[in-house]
């Protein structure tokens, strides 16, 4: 495509360019992508006072929430406004973003915001990004290039932000040292095996096959991947004026149960009790469709939801929201 | 309801899309601008991506998508031509028909992949090539009514078409068919003077002011038959097209004295004479033919469209006849122009969607200023991103007054302002920029910009209150499509003798000034003139009217934003990387100025003096 979507951003490592309108291609046709002054997916202005008459929802996630793969008006953000009743929802979600970047993303635009919840769209993956200090992406020319990304260390109970600014150019192979090199994500585990096996079409033949586990940082309560991202999460929610609601979005593994999800729930239903946060896990809900209807929540290859798996998030997390807003509106 | 329409063209040369809503052109561009492939012929999946996004429609929600050309007429004339030349046409109908089965007939499939939709309709609408011509020259422009003129290779059967346009209905009511082909025939010169075809033609009218028409006796006794209604036949027996994989064939080389020239060598007296004889003969079809359709129309405007309708010359001849009282030439009027023609067609005659003219007279064809546009908040990211430093002049007065005392220092500046141009010249989006009074300008564009040695002089902007000061022109030419000569004040006795008395070297002719604006006056003291209005461009204009406070000079030397063999830049992305592999000293992006003294290395990892194919 001929535009570039991100600028740069000495804080999160990058935000989308502001006040843009573009047309992704994409396997399904293309999306359109509009986004407002502050550099984020949406088609109204982000304002710092409430609309009269509107309770307001801030929304924080990755693409999954940011919506790659469709457009503005057909994600769960839009439609989970469309069944609120006088609410308006504000979708702060940053493509490729880890849960640090995110929770940055909150602190650097969303302090002036008023607001009556927040709602943070895990997508479970994001516990391998928050131990990433560098990810892969794609530049114009279609080369992946390697950039820094900032990222947090836990020192006992104490979180230590590293890396702001990121080095704004990309690096090269041979600029990381060999330790550094550990720690790009380059998109999960068994990277060229991975590779070959959607190459020759057999990821989900595979992925049936041997149950492979995605994210294994959720198998224990004490693995450096889960803690990292339980103390981000926490901070989060310490920090919030407002109520926080999450919802841990699954892969679609997990919808499509070729893996278990018994760990990730587990891990955010114990984080809910020590944080008093609220939580809610779409997961239950959409294993409820059939599974024919369950395949067609992600498009051919990519992963991402689909327009009609926008709208089974959506319908699950509205009435939860709608019972937090009742709860905190008086 | 507002119809909205997506128009294609493609698998010949210049692929491209426009989009139409309710009669209004809201995009349009050529798939070489996104692909950076010069002429490219592949299915316009990128123009088409930009067009959904400067409507800002989904595809689904598309009335209908329509493509400019009926591939089984067109099959038929393979077939039928095959069938009438035999086995010698073996090798031209399998590249035809390969061609054809291979990408044409599956293009609802194209569509369905690129779109993942066919639009509301269900199924692709097919045009008549010349039908989208003729809908892309009548509609955007200002007349009520009008007669309708096409003129090209060939299109399915047709290669010149005529007939009028009234409201929203347009009809053609006599073509000449193929093999007859008035562009083939200029084709066929072109690529016997060793130019490449359906490209090199506007380097054939380049040269043609440098030689004598003394082949056009010739031309007339053995390849064309030419009526005074204008009609024509050619004698194909001197032709390669039919049967063969080039233009001309031996009979051809016999009638003008050997074998083709091949291409970058010395051109010589033979081609330029050549390219005047064809040249004075495509004059003289179009004003013959011009004059017959004002007869038979009774209309007192004209429309043109079709690849011959870019010959400014030719062009520039028809105003001056005043044989109508107003010309309107689409100007994308290659096939490219047929993708903007389909979708208009489909939304006034499938549709039945009325049309209205505007009161004031202006065309539709918004400056076609189509393509797209990248805000200063994208600019800005995409240099901060690479670093590269610039700066920022916000206030329109205050930048175009810099870059014009800049200009007017003999600077050579790159400027990317605005949506991009739909069609082949660049109208001040995308161009290169000089003083045309400086007698360095042309040698400097040429040698150290486009990387060239041309024969071709640059063409000039004009601000349109100024343009009667030096040119002798009587209308508008926003679009750059009509040639008129420098007023005789202006002009400056050449010292030709040399060459007009056997010796060859046109460069020794070229770099001769021959006005007081050197860098845009042909030897033949013409100019391909843009005029530039108030409304249609605000930026262009701007420094336009800087660059005459500065100077007293209300003109520029404007040549299009790339070098040679490379598509017209498209992003701020490109407009860098033809900046920074050329020698221009100054790059506009939009509200920042990017001086190259302040770069940094360019590390160019394409060889691109490979990548772009020679022109």
């Amino acid at each position: 495509m001929s535009r570039q979507l991100f600028e740069y951003h000495p804080v999160i490592g990058y935000r989308f360019i502001p006040n843009l309108k573009a047309r992704v291609p994409h396997e399904a046709g293309g999306y359109l992508v509009q986004t407002n002054e502050a550099g984020f997916r949406s088609n109204r202005a982000f304002t710092a006072a409430r609309t009269p008459g509107k309770r307001r929802v801030l929304l924080f996630g990755d693409s999954f929430t940011a919506g790659d793969g469709v457009s503005n008006g057909r994600r769960y953000a839009e439609g989970l406004e469309a069944r609120l009743r006088d609410a308006e929802v504000y979708n702060y979600g940053l493509s490729g973003t880890g849960t640090d970047q995110q929770f940055l993303a909150w602190r650097e635009f969303a302090q002036g915001v008023e607001h009556d919840l927040v709602v943070v769209g895990v997508l479970v993956e994001n516990v391998r990004r928050v131990t990433a200090r560098y990810r892969r992406y794609l530049d114009a020319s279609g080369h992946e290039r390697t950039y820094a990304k900032p990222y947090y260390t836990l020192d006992g109970e104490a979180l230590t932000l590293h890396q702001v600014p990121p080095r704004r150019e990309p690096f090269e192979d041979h600029e990381l040292p060999p330790e550094e090199r550990e720690a790009v994500d380059r998109g999960g585990r068994f990277a060229l095996l991975r590779q070959v096996v959607t190459a020759v079409g057999a990821k989900d033949v595979v992925q049936r096959l041997t149950r492979y586990q995605p994210v294994p940082d959720y198998d224990s309560a004490t693995s450096p991947g889960w803690m990292l991202m339980r103390a981000v999460l926490a901070q989060w929610i310490r920090a919030s004026q407002r109520p926080v609601m999450l919802m841990p979005l699954p892969l679609y593994q997990h919808i499509e149960e070729t893996c278990d999800a018994d760990g990730y729930q587990a891990r955010f239903r114990e984080l809910s009790a020590d944080t008093g946060c609220l939580l809610h896990d779409p997961l239950p809900d959409l294993l409820r469709y059939p599974m024919a209807q369950r395949r067609a929540f992600r498009f051919a290859t990519d992963v991402h939801p689909t327009p009609e798996g926008h709208e089974a998030i959506a319908a699950s997390l509205a009435p939860a929201v709608e019972r937090a807003l009742a709860a905190i509106s008086p | 309801m507002a119809k909205t329409i997506l128009g294609l063209s493609a698998f010949y040369h210049d692929s491209a899309a426009a989009l139409v809503q309710g009669g209004e052109i809201l995009a349009a561009a050529q798939e070489e601008r996104f692909s950076r492939k010069k002429h490219d012929p592949r299915f316009p999946a990128r123009a088409v991506n930009y067009c959904l996004e400067e409507a800002f429609v989904e595809a689904s929600d598309l009335d209908a998508v329509v493509f400019y050309d009926n591939p089984l007429a067109t099959f038929d004339r393979v077939v039928e031509n095959s069938i009438a030349v035999g086995a010698r046409g073996r090798e031209q109908f399998v590249k035809a028909a390969t061609s054809i089965l291979g990408n044409k007939v599956w293009v609802n499939e194209h569509v369905r992949r690129a779109l993942g939709t066919l639009g509301r309709e269900g199924r692709v609408l097919f045009a008549e090539h010349h039908m989208a011509h003729a809908a892309s020259a009548f509609y955007p422009s200002p007349f009520e009514s009008a007669a309708v003129l096409t003129l090209d290779g060939v299109g399915e059967w047709a290669t010149t078409s005529l007939g009028a346009g009234r409201g929203n209905h347009v009809e053609l009511f006599s073509e000449i068919d193929y093999p007859h082909s008035l562009g083939l025939l200029y084709s066929a010169v072109t690529y016997f003077c060793g130019f490449k075809v359906n490209s090199g033609e506007y380097k054939l009218m380049g040269l043609a002011p440098y030689g004598e028409p003394r082949f056009y006796d010739v031309m007339r006794e053995h390849l064309i038959d030419v009526r005074d209604d204008g009609s024509y036949r050619l004698d194909t027996s001197y032709f390669g097209y039919l049967d063969g994989m080039v233009m001309t064939n031996d009979r051809f080389a016999a009638l003008f004295g050997g074998p083709a020239r091949e291409g970058e060598s010395r051109i010589t007296r033979r081609e330029m004479d050549l390219a005047a004889s064809v040249q004075k003969l495509t004059e003289e079809i179009v004003l013959k033919t011009a004059r017959h359709l004002r007869k038979v129309t009774g209309e007192r405007n004209l429309v043109m469209a079709g690849g011959v309708a870019l010959n400014c010359v030719a062009n520039g001849k028809l105003v001056a006849e005043g044989i109508f009282d107003n010309v309107w030439i689409q100007p994308a009027a290659g096939d490219a122009g047929g993708a903007l023609g389909a979708a208009l067609l489909a939304n006034h005659m499938y549709f039945g969607e009325p049309r209205a003219v505007d009161a004031k007279g202006r065309d539709k064809q918004k400056g076609s200023y189509l393509g797209p546009r990248y805000s200063s908040d994208e600019v800005r990211a995409f240099l901060d991103r690479h670093g590269y430093p610039y700066t920022r002049i916000e206030g329109l007065a205050e930048r175009a007054a810099v870059v014009a005392g800049h200009l007017a220092e003999g600077k050579i500046v790159g400027w990317l302002a605005g949506r991009m141009e739909f069609g082949p010249r660049a109208l001040g989006a995308r161009s290169i920029l000089g003083d045309p009074r400086n007698k360095e300008t042309q040698s400097v564009m040429n040698l150290k910009i486009k990387f060239r040695e041309s024969f071709r002089p640059f063409a000039p902007s004009v601000l349109r209150e100024r343009c009667a000061d030096y040119f002798d022109l009587q209308c508008e030419s926003p679009y750059m499509l009509l040639i008129a000569p420098v007023c005789a004040s202006r002009r400056i006795a050449m010292d030709d003798r040399a060459f007009r008395e056997g010796d060859d070297d046109m460069l020794a002719v070229l770099h001769q000034a021959r006005s007081d604006v050197p860098a845009v006056t042909h030897v033949d003291y013409s100019a391909r003139i843009q005029t530039v209005d108030a409304e249609t461009h605000p930026e262009y204009r701007a420094l336009l009217e800087a660059f005459e406070r500065a100077t007293g000079c209300g003109m520029l030397v404007n040549t299009s934003f790339n070098v040679r063999g490379e598509p017209i830049v498209c992003t701020p992305s490109d407009a860098y990387r033809c900046f920074m592999r050329t020698e221009m000293d100054l790059l506009v992006l939009e509200d920042c100025l990017v001086w190259r003294r302040e770069q940094p290395r360019f590390d160019d990892a394409e060889n691109w003096k490979e990548t772009y194919e020679l022109d």
